[in-house]
């Protein structure tokens, strides 16, 4: 066992550090949630140069490997900062779903992803649905050479800046079903397809999707095939959110350990009460369950059709979603009135906590995904 | 970042996992899935088999009875023994006083003592807490006073667990009246069967009888039973307890009771129905399932990382604060479980192939208190973020 970032890791770690530090600080951070675009492009460019987009995809399609482990190293950076780019939606997901599919549209969009050229919204969540892999009721029809889609998707983070859309959909059964769906690439100004642009409660730029009878280019229509992509998909996505609440977590937390030695009262550091030094204690413990998690969903997001892998997932969103938010919400009461004000950045790690905890699976997925993974006569464990 | 055994650690878990399969007693098996704590003969007994492969002593040199074993062979023996389940190692020979002997003991010393800690063949118990010195340990007034090649020993110690077991214990003494706080503190293995020693029961709230006092009244010790210089027994103490940290989540333990109550809850109807298909419940073991995996992996984490290590320098408080907060729901949780008719009391003597769900979580509650309660936990925590 090796708990340690290699080489490659840490240097990444470290200039992702400088570059976040230096040039996304709080006041940035407003002034881009307050554009109209809802996100930096130029912050973007400068991640793509540091190579963040070419991480998750395969050195066969031009990529830096495609290793969810290095992506990691992105994502908590990323959720240090609350930095609110499209690496996790737009680049990471997409591509483990393309290198699962294969075919034509890996080798044209892949390329693109890895150089920073393209940005693919991944189109999966349904309104109806819970964000599990199986939910999908948006149908696609036949129609003379190609296929037409109808259907509703739920808010896509930075779906208004994609070049293509990639949609999961049904081909046949129920909308539940594992088998039968499909995954097709939409072009953003089809005709049929309406865009409702909104902001999440973090600031994040989203929309959502009405398909009538939109004309969509098959990346597979095989439901075993579609059914592993879509799996490569959320895993990387949920390793991703697991690293991005770390990274979130560990901005609430370092605030909170500066503030509580900084602010005054009574004579003394607030920090000096041991109320307040055992709460803050209790967050580091929360911080620590979440760091190893996040360390093994990356390791277990790359081993796909493996079951214990899986349920790791699962456990991994299970444990860094509870302690975010606790870690969170202990954050903002330990800074009192000014955690509560939207100019301060712990409240924000909230926020986006909020956010992130419904991406990639609500809660009871999770909950069922474990239970089902256990025996329940321990000796079957052995 | 790789978090998989090696092909040799994969095989030394099978191992282990066959001879336990092989060699654990049944009758021993049987009492400790239903909720009992080790009888001493159960530990006697076993401990005697594991050190066959010297894994009565994991750690220790094979010269003294160990088996020299790294620390992943070490979690991987703990957590097999504990999710058998199986007695651990005694932790006051094993764990605690025999790393001491191993760095501050003479060469006597250890010829004298370590082979026989690890064989069992004496039983030691710790002679720590006293009345007025529980979280504030460096406060304890126990006295040993220098008569020739002896000390004279006077004072009491509290809380000392299976002391009516016991044939020795290891103590915490003050060796200069005039010192405060952690100077003059000395280190002392003292025999119980000396005049002057007196052993009495604390029935605990389990209603069994774990906890001891113990009365010294001017009781001879000779001087080559001090372990490390006069003086010098508080860095004793903290070694001692700097040692204690790869023990200390007890995931295993964890782990099988958790499959305990998957178990239970397969096989108990109430209300005309399992529990197993109370969605509820089966929510509540999902999370806890994956909680003990963050428990898993940090422990993990923490023995093997030296840079997670130098990050958060009071790992052993985190591991324990989880630890012990998980144990204590699990417990809780399997209480709920056995219902209304594990709430009778049974005897003591009378407990074979009967269910010890209550008195088990009543006894976990003594898990965030001992070794450090868990406020102690948290301040040390707090102390290295805030200072």
């Amino acid at each position: 066992m090796d708990f340690e970032l290699n080489d490659e890791q840490r240097a990444l770690h470290d200039s992702l550090t400088r570059l976040l530090s230096d040039r996304h600080d709080a006041e940035t951070r407003r002034r881009i949630a307050a554009s109209a675009a809802g996100w930096s492009e130029p912050l973007w460019r400068q991640l793509v140069d540091l190579g963040l987009a070419a991480l998750p995809v395969a050195a066969a399609h031009g990529g830096l490997g495609g290793r969810t482990e290095d992506l990691m190293v992105g994502m908590q950076a990323i959720g240090r900062s609350l930095a609110a780019v499209p690496l996790l939606g737009s680049v990471a997901m997409p591509a483990a779903a393309l290198q699962s599919a294969g075919g034509d549209a890996a080798g044209r969009w892949l390329p693109a992803l890895a150089a920073g050229e393209a940005l693919l919204a991944w189109v999966h969540d349904e309104p109806d649905g819970d964000g599990r892999g199986d939910w999908v009721a948006l149908r696609a029809h036949p129609d003379g050479q190609g296929w037409r889609l109808d259907g509703r998707k739920a808010a896509v983070p930075h779906g208004g800046s994609a070049q293509r859309l990639l949609v999961s959909a049904r081909v046949r059964g129920d909308d539940g079903d594992a088998d039968g769906r499909a995954l097709f690439l939409v072009a953003p100004d089809a005709t049929g397809l309406q865009r409702r642009g909104l902001r999440l409660i973090d600031g994040t730029p989203a929309c959502e999707l009405t398909l009538q009878g939109v004309a969509a280019a098959p990346v597979t229509v095989d439901g075993a095939v579609a059914d592993q992509a879509i799996g490569a998909a959320l895993a990387v996505g949920m390793a991703g959110c697991c690293a991005e609440l770390l990274g979130a977590m560990e901005l609430a937390m370092a605030l909170t350990v500066d503030y509580v030695q900084t602010r005054r009262q009574f004579g003394r550091a607030i920090g000096d009460n041991q109320a307040l030094r055992h709460a803050v204690a209790d967050m580091q413990v929360s911080l620590e369950m979440a760091r190893s998690m996040a360390v093994l969903a990356a390791v277990q997001a790359d081993r796909p059709g493996d079951p214990t892998a899986r349920a790791d997932l699962h456990r991994a969103r299970l444990v860094v979603d509870r302690h975010a938010r606790l870690l969170a919400e202990a954050a903002i009461q330990l800074h009192g009135g000014i955690g509560m004000t939207e100019e301060y950045a712990v409240g924000h790690v909230l926020r986006r906590v909020l956010v992130l905890e419904t991406a990639c699976g609500e809660a009871g997925v999770h909950v069922a995904a474990v239970d089902r993974s256990v025996p329940w006569n321990f000796a079957l464990i052995e | 970042m790789n978090l998989d055994l090696t092909p040799e650690q994969a095989a030394f878990r099978d191992e282990v996992r066959a001879f336990i399969r092989e060699r654990l007693p049944q009758d021993i098996r049987d009492r400790l899935r239903l909720g009992h704590l080790p009888r001493k003969q159960d530990t006697l007994r076993w401990q005697r088999i594991l050190a066959e492969r010297g894994w009565a002593a994991p750690h220790w040199p094979r010269a003294y009875g160990g088996a020299e074993l790294g620390q992943v062979e070490r979690i991987i023996l703990l957590d097999e023994l504990q999710r058998a389940p199986a007695p651990v190692p005694q932790v006051f020979n094993i764990n605690m006083l025999g790393p001491v002997l191993l760095q501050f003991g003479t060469d006597a010393q250890k010829a004298r003592f370590l082979p026989r800690l690890a064989s069992l063949d004496l039983w030691f118990c710790q002679g720590f807490s006293e009345p007025g010195a529980g979280s504030d340990l460096a406060s304890l007034r126990t006295a040993a006073l220098r008569d020739g090649d002896h000390y004279v020993v006077n004072g009491q110690k509290i809380w000392t667990s299976t002391a009516h077991h016991a044939d020795w214990m290891f103590a915490l003494v003050r060796t200069d009246a005039q010192s405060q706080r952690h100077r003059g503190i000395s280190f002392l293995l003292i025999e119980l069967r000396s005049p002057g020693v007196t052993v009495r029961p604390i029935r605990s709230i389990d209603g069994a009888h774990h906890l001891n006092e113990v009365f010294l009244q001017d009781v001879r010790v000779p001087v080559d039973n001090r372990v490390g210089e006069e003086g010098q027994g508080w860095e004793c103490a903290r070694f001692l307890l700097a040692n204690e940290r790869s023990g200390i989540a007890n995931v295993g333990a964890c782990r099988e009771r958790l499959g305990y109550a998957r178990e239970l809850a397969a096989r108990t109807r109430r209300g005309g129905r399992l529990l197993s298909d109370d969605p509820q419940l089966r929510h509540e073991l999902a999370v806890l399932d994956a909680e003990l995996r963050a428990l898993e992996v940090t422990n993990q984490r923490f023995l093997l990382s030296p840079s997670a290590q130098a990050a958060m320098p009071a790992f052993a408080s985190v591991l324990k604060l989880r630890g012990t907060a998980l144990q204590q729901q699990l417990h809780g949780l399997l209480v709920r479980l056995g219902g209304a008719a594990v709430r009778e009391h049974v005897d003591d003597e009378d407990l074979d192939g009967v269910p010890h769900l209550v008195e088990r979580y009543l006894f976990a509650r003594a898990g965030s208190i001992y070794g450090g309660t868990s406020e102690i936990q948290r301040d040390l925590v707090a102390r290295t973020l805030l200072g």
